[in-house]
């Protein structure tokens, strides 16, 4: 169980981001983060894969507990990358190519025959045309496929994901969230962030809703139909409209 | 008298000077490049004490003439200390510190200027901090760093013509010996073009070599 407890942050003392954030990522499931632009979703992200040190509260992966503020003589060891992450804005090393991007963690931390299994995800994200090329010379979408399998390919425990769909065409939408769908029920807690509302709905275990720091809704894929609250219902409106 | 009959007629005074112009280049490229780019380093994780050094030392050494620089540490400190300091030690010492901090400036730089989300993703990979330096940040920086380092150099070996001004037997000042006494100032200072054209190629190609190998266009298609 990946589970954040009163997690508060803030970048300066006047604005927090995060107040107070609480929820519970189960491994064989999937938890969708919807909200609306500038929530604190994507500082959510990067405290629970512990690149932010909030000011208070505290993230527990598994039987690790991470308690902030990290008290100062004590080390910090985040469990990477059994929790890993995918960013929105992918992050892929430019001097190496699509296919070392993914070796080279695998290679590093992974036993078995890594080759084998980017074959497996080269063919289910179908990155074969490619997947020896460098970042610079493929396409948003392809960039993302490759960093979704950069951390496939690690067996993650824990996957969190930002926004990783967001300049995919619908066909690779529908792979991607298809590959997806068949983590479910294995051994891996995903946890995306998307404004993919029909994916939220057919796929997600759990769906948050976050508005201004606080997560204002959570519950099934129902919340969608019958919300809640206030803040999610205008929110599904305003989607709706635009859409 | 041509370009070439000067050559034939005085290439034992100009491979002498040649040779000091390399003893001298030997040692800046050396100290410069292995002490430039540890100055750097530091100056980039401890910006607050060694990153100001080597700014405001990089920037007096850039501002100030080389040339001025040169006569302080020679002429005054030997006045001062009442010693005879041979002039090749004053200039590879000035030239090697001009290259130092220049190289350290432009590593540091390069280090503090160097793109944290690179770094992260390697994190969140589970690569370990010697895997993040070596198999992420170094290549990086080297194909970053690699143009600036190459530019600085050949303007080190232009800088060693400095040094005859306080009488080091170098490459220019054999040339100014030959004129004195035959005074054809075209022919002898294109002899001497030549062989910094003979010096450089090779510099020049190496980096190319290595840009080829090495770095790429990275502008996204």
């Amino acid at each position: 169980m990946l589970e954040v407890q009163n997690l508060n942050f803030s970048y300066t003392d006047i604005k927090p981001i995060l107040k107070g954030v609480n929820l519970k990522v189960s491994t064989g499931g999937i938890t969708v983060l919807i909200g609306p632009s500038g929530c604190g979703k994507t500082t959510l992200l990067r405290c629970m894969s512990l690149l932010e040190e909030p000011q208070s509260g505290e993230v527990l992966v598994d039987d690790e507990s991470f308690r902030f503020p990290l008290q100062k003589n004590k080390p910090f060891t985040p469990p990477w990358p059994k929790l890993t992450a995918v960013f929105q804005q992918l992050f892929l090393w430019p001097h190496l190519t699509l296919r070392e991007n993914i070796l080279l963690p695998a290679r590093k931390r992974c036993n078995g025959n890594v080759e084998d299994e980017l074959d497996a995800l080269v063919e289910a994200f179908d990155m074969g045309e490619f997947i020896n090329n460098y970042p610079n010379e493929a396409s948003l979408g392809q960039r993302q496929r490759v960093a979704l399998a950069r951390a496939l390919i690690l067996k993650p425990n824990y996957l969190l994901l930002d926004e990783i769909t967001s300049a995919l065409d619908v066909e690779q939408i529908a792979k991607i969230l298809a590959y997806l769908k068949t983590l479910r029920g294995k051994n891996i807690g995903i946890f995306i962030i998307t404004h993919l509302l029909g994916f939220a709905r057919h796929t997600a275990d759990q769906i948050l809703f976050m508005d201004g720091g606080e997560i204002a809704e959570s519950g099934g894929p129902d919340i969608l139909k019958n919300p809640q609250t206030e803040r999610l219902f205008r929110f599904l409106s305003v989607i709706a409209a635009a859409s | 008298m041509s370009v070439f009959d000067i050559l034939a007629n005085y290439h034992v005074a100009f491979l002498q000077g040649l040779g000091v112009t390399l003893q001298l280049c030997l040692v800046i490229w050396t100290s410069g490049i292995l002490l430039g780019v540890l100055l750097g380093v530091t100056g980039a994780n401890y910006p607050q004490s060694w990153g100001h050094f080597t700014r405001a030392m990089s920037f007096a050494f850039s501002a100030i003439p080389t040339l001025v620089v040169l006569f302080w540490l020679h002429y005054p400190a030997q006045a001062v200390f009442n010693v005879v300091i041979d002039p090749f030690y004053t200039a590879s010492l000035t030239l090697s510190l001009v290259n130092i901090f220049g190289v350290g400036e432009l590593v540091r730089q390069a280090v503090a200027d160097f793109p944290s989300q690179y770094i992260i993703a390697g994190r969140v990979c589970g690569l370990k901090r010697r895997d993040l330096i070596a198999r992420i940040q170094l290549p990086i920086l080297f194909r970053q760093l690699l143009p600036g380092l190459m530019v600085q150099q050949v303007a080190m070996l232009h800088a060693t013509l400095f040094a005859s001004l306080i009488s080091v037997e170098e490459i220019f000042r054999v040339s100014q010996r030959i004129n004195s006494t035959i005074y054809r100032p075209i022919e002898i200072y294109t002899a001497l073009a030549l062989f910094f054209l003979a010096v450089c190629l090779p510099i020049n190609l190496a980096a190319a070599y290595l840009k080829k190998r090495y770095t790429r266009d990275l502008s996204e298609r």
